[in-house]
């Protein structure tokens, strides 16, 4: 793993979205690393897991099996040592109901999955650089609120 | 219930007639003495004038005696000496006579003792002068002097008769003078308790004609209300029952013995009586609550069934409560529901929810699988034809080619189609919170949202200041989202489309047939553009679900768009009118409630 | 209570630097925009310790020179952003004049480094100040979008959305619900 490199971790039980979001990964500028869990058990096994590296991003699904990524958002939210990672959702659902409520709940980023590989590109640059900013340029984490489509 | 009259004026009837009565009484008792004293005095003056006749019949026969005497000694002929031997016994009959009626005053039995005295001396005085008058003793001047004294005892007789008679005559003044004053006092005061007796016993009389009156009003209320309970009991399929506690008697209302099946008074109520109808599984039940309504002197609604002669099973819903009378006896008044009707009918309503509650389930899985698992492929298709690179397309034969390009296409549409169903579910189904809004910021929020096409076709839209109103925000960015793309879509060739958004406030009384009512004002807001707009008889028709007026390839669109508006706008309580003039535009008006 | 507290990145940077290097005894001065320089020259091991005590506060020594720069046109777009007055000022020139170098030449390494441009950066800047303001909710958004120099609130609104996806009273909204969420 090189040491600069971003760390990004994605929560998703579809393989062909980790496929396409492992690839769109590759073809972005920014060095980076990208890891997989299927579900939301998974997901809070490997947070919480004091060996494992904390993500830079955390990419995550919301129609997970087992755990709902609502459900992981609250947990992560609530847990002192995982709190401040910035969480992207990443789903199909474009309701303002559910993008309203990830926000509140904490999330920075949310992402309506997109049906086209260089939108995804776009959106994955958009979100590394953003994020970036935020953590060179002394920006509010608080405020730190995107919404993608 | 308050129609039974309160007859508490019986109690000071009752008053007034006691007090007539002993006013009568007193009035009689008063008369009664009065007669008493009238006869007494009456008696009182026969007694005195009798007194009276006596003593002048005791003067009148010694006068006779007197009379006879000296004719005797003048003529000396026997035959005038008669009376003076008969005035004798008549003197002593008189003088018994009186004595029994002086019996009662010991001054006039003094005094006739004297007077007695007196007509004996002189009778003395008689024998006297009888016996010098003769002519062998005669004697002139024993003569003289016995006859003179006998004229002296003859005035002392009379002064004696007199005064006799006087103290009688006092007596009897005096006597009267008493009765008198008694009598004096009385007329008028009878007179006026006799006349207040009268004006007793008149108010008594105007108060029974008039409770009179009263009973025979509340007679006729109570005749018609039974009537009218009657009459609803039977219509209203329920009746009622009387359980007086005291006498353990049970009383029911004609339409009890209907509701039961049988014919009205066909049996005597009884406890038990009723417990036969009562369907086998509910008899625990109805005996428990009966006997609740005994211990606890009420009875809570109960629920059960009953089987009628005929075999017919019946819902029943029962209720009671004690009535406490003036008397201070207990009635347990009961009411007894048919309530089969809505009994099946709650049934049947029961089972029409859980079908709606399924179909409804099944419509939020629907949508679930419409905004999930159905978009999940389609994006996986869209996202792997766009993986498919330049590079690749290069090799590909010319229809090869072609065929990924209208998969493409399809997919595409699918996807617009997809979404706008989405989108119009979701206009019925997420939580509707009314926040007050600035429309001219959600204004500004949807043409940011369009801002792509806005300047790809250079368009100009003028904004008015719009009000703020309590709305769903998002709903209302997506009705200007979807008006205003309308009229982007839909713009003429070679004109740069212009749309103007005026607001004004209006009273919904001037729109009867199409704003609520109970709404006062409202705010009506124009779209109006210069597209190309549409045929005015399409005018409604438009907003009607997957209602295209226009070909596929030509205007790309769902036929959703509009019917989206509709529902946010039906969803605001407001209104949404078309209207277009063919070739030069058309105008869409928004009413919103304030 | 709820207290908005406003402060100033530069000072408490400045601040921690200071106490981190007085702590290892190094002697230095400041040039300003994150750049200091050390009397002596530090070995290998005590550079390490530094950077370990950096660390933990986001502090990085850069190594490289465009890197340099790049940290100097942030600083300085930042000072820009901030500013009372930045109305007076267009970027390209308060930069060029700023930092030395030609507007085209910041702008290419800016570019290199960050893989953004730096009229991005501007933008971001100006939105997070937004934000700022709008959390504070003591400015109308027509005040805010005079104090950031948009001609409109209309613009000030739209760059707020295009660049964050949503609109400032959606934003507004979702930071006070997500405080109530909090409590």
């Amino acid at each position: 793993m090189q040491k600069n490199a971003l760390y990004i971790l994605l929560a998703d039980d579809d393989e062909d979205d980790r496929l396409f979001f492992k690839d769109a990964f590759e073809e972005i500028k920014i060095q980076n690393n990208v890891d997989f869990v299927h579900d939301g058990m998974q997901l809070m096994d490997h947070l919480n897991n004091p060996d494992n590296k904390l993500p830079d991003i955390l990419f995550l699904d919301l129609n997970m099996p087992k755990k709902t990524g609502k459900e992981c958002l609250i947990e992560i939210k609530k847990t002192e040592r995982l709190k401040n990672i910035i969480i992207a959702i990443y789903s199909t659902s474009s309701s303002e109901e559910d993008i309203e409520d990830t926000f509140i709940q904490g999330a920075n980023i949310y992402i309506k999955k997109p049906s086209d590989f260089n939108t995804l590109k776009k959106i994955i640059n958009e979100v590394v650089t953003v994020n970036w900013h935020y953590h060179t340029s002394g920006l509010n984490r608080d405020n730190f609120l995107l919404r993608l489509k | 219930m308050k129609w039974i009259p309160n007859f508490n004026s019986s109690n000071s009837l009752r008053v007034i007639f006691v007090i007539a009565v002993f006013i009568l009484l007193f009035l009689s008792s008063i008369a009664y003495k009065h007669n008493q004293d009238l006869n007494e005095s009456s008696k009182l003056v026969m007694h005195t004038y009798e007194i009276n006749i006596q003593l002048e019949r005791l003067m009148s026969a010694i006068k006779d005696a007197e009379t006879g005497q000296r004719g005797y000694i003048i003529t000396r002929n026997g035959r005038f000496l008669a009376p003076y031997l008969y005035s004798r016994d008549k003197v002593n009959a008189s003088f018994v006579t009186l004595k029994k009626l002086t019996a009662d005053n010991p001054i006039q039995q003094q005094n006739l003792e004297n007077l007695f005295k007196l007509i004996i001396q002189r009778f003395v005085s008689f024998e006297n002068c009888l016996k010098y008058s003769e002519p062998k003793t005669y004697d002139k001047r024993k003569l003289d002097n016995y006859m003179f004294s006998g004229r002296i005892q003859m005035e002392n007789i009379r002064f004696q008769v007199d005064k006799m008679n006087d103290i009688e005559k006092k007596y009897l003044e005096k006597r009267l003078k008493i009765y008198d004053q008694e009598i004096s006092l009385s007329p008028i005061f009878s007179i006026s308790l006799f006349l207040t007796a009268l004006t007793f016993i008149l108010m008594a009389y105007r108060q029974i004609s008039r409770d009179f009156e009263r009973l025979k009003i509340f007679n006729k209320k109570l005749l018609i209300s039974s009537g009218l309970m009657a009459e609803s009991e039977t219509i209203g399929k329920f009746s009622t029952w009387q359980w007086d506690l005291d006498s353990n008697k049970i009383d029911y209302s004609d339409n009890q013995f209907r509701l039961l099946g049988v014919e009205p008074n066909s049996f005597i109520p009884e406890k038990e009586s009723f417990l036969e109808f009562v369907h086998p599984d509910d008899k625990d039940v109805v005996q428990a609550s009966m006997q609740g309504i005994i211990e606890r002197k009420n009875l809570p609604f109960v629920y059960y069934k009953i089987v009628r002669p005929d075999h017919e099973i019946r819902h029943f819903k029962s209720t009671g409560k004690l009535l406490t009378d003036q008397q201070g006896s207990k009635i347990l008044l009961g009411i007894n529901f048919d309530i089969t009707d809505e009994h099946l009918l709650n049934i049947e309503l029961q089972e029409r929810n859980k079908e709606l509650e399924k179909s409804n389930k099944e419509l939020a899985s629907f949508n679930h699988v419409a905004s999930h698992d159905l978009q999940e492929p389609l994006r996986k298709i869209q996202t792997f034809i766009s993986r498919v690179s330049d590079a690749d397309k290069a090799v590909m034969s010319d229809s090869a080619r072609e065929y990924l390009s209208k998969i493409e296409s399809s997919a595409k549409r699918m996807r617009v189609l997809i979404d706008d169903l989405l989108l119009f579910s979701r206009t019925n189904t997420t939580k509707k919170e009314f926040i007050k809004s600035n429309l001219n910021e959600l204004l500004e929020n949807a043409e940011s949202e369009l801002t792509e096409i806005i300047q790809e076709k250079k368009a100009v839209i003028t904004t008015s200041k719009l009000p703020k109103l309590e709305v769903i925000p998002y709903q209302i960015e997506q009705l200007f989202i979807n008006l205003i793309g309308n009229s982007l879509k839909y713009s003429q060739l070679g004109r740069i489309p212009e749309i103007v958004i005026e607001s004004e406030k209006v009273l919904s009384a001037d729109y009867p047939d199409i704003l609520e009512q109970t709404i006062k004002k409202f705010h009506k807001i124009t779209f109006k553009d210069n597209g190309m707009g549409f045929d005015p008889q399409f005018k409604e028709t438009i907003f009607i679900l997957f209602q295209r007026l226009h070909s596929k390839t030509d205007y790309p669109g769902t036929g959703i768009g509009l019917a989206i508006c509709k529902k946010i706008v039906e969803n605001h309580k407001g209104f949404i009118l078309a209207d277009s003039d063919p070739g030069k535009g058309s105008i869409f008006t928004v009413f919103l409630p304030d | 209570m709820k207290l908005f507290i406003k402060f100033d990145i530069n000072t408490i940077c400045s601040l921690y630097l200071k106490h981190t290097l007085d702590k290892q005894n190094i002697n230095f001065t400041s040039l300003g925009f994150g750049e200091i320089e050390i009397a002596d020259n530090l070995d290998a091991d005590a550079l390490e310790t530094l950077k370990n005590n950096l660390s933990p506060c986001g502090f990085e020594i850069v190594e490289n020179q465009k890197s340099v720069l790049v940290q100097k046109i942030k600083d300085a777009i930042i000072e820009l952003v901030f500013m009372e007055d930045s109305n007076n000022y267009k970027s390209s020139v308060f930069l060029a004049e700023k930092l030395n170098h030609s507007y085209g030449y910041l702008s290419n390494v800016f570019s290199e480094v960050t893989y953004s441009s730096i009229e991005n950066f501007i933008i971001l800047q100006k939105i997070e100040r937004a934000k700022q303001l709008i959390i504070i909710n003591e400015m109308s958004l027509t005040e805010i979008a005079f104090l950031l120099n948009y001609s409109s609130v209309a613009h000030l609104s739209t760059q707020f959305k295009n660049t964050t996806g949503i609109t400032p009273s959606a934003f507004q909204r979702i930071i006070k619900k997500r405080r109530e969420n909090l409590k």
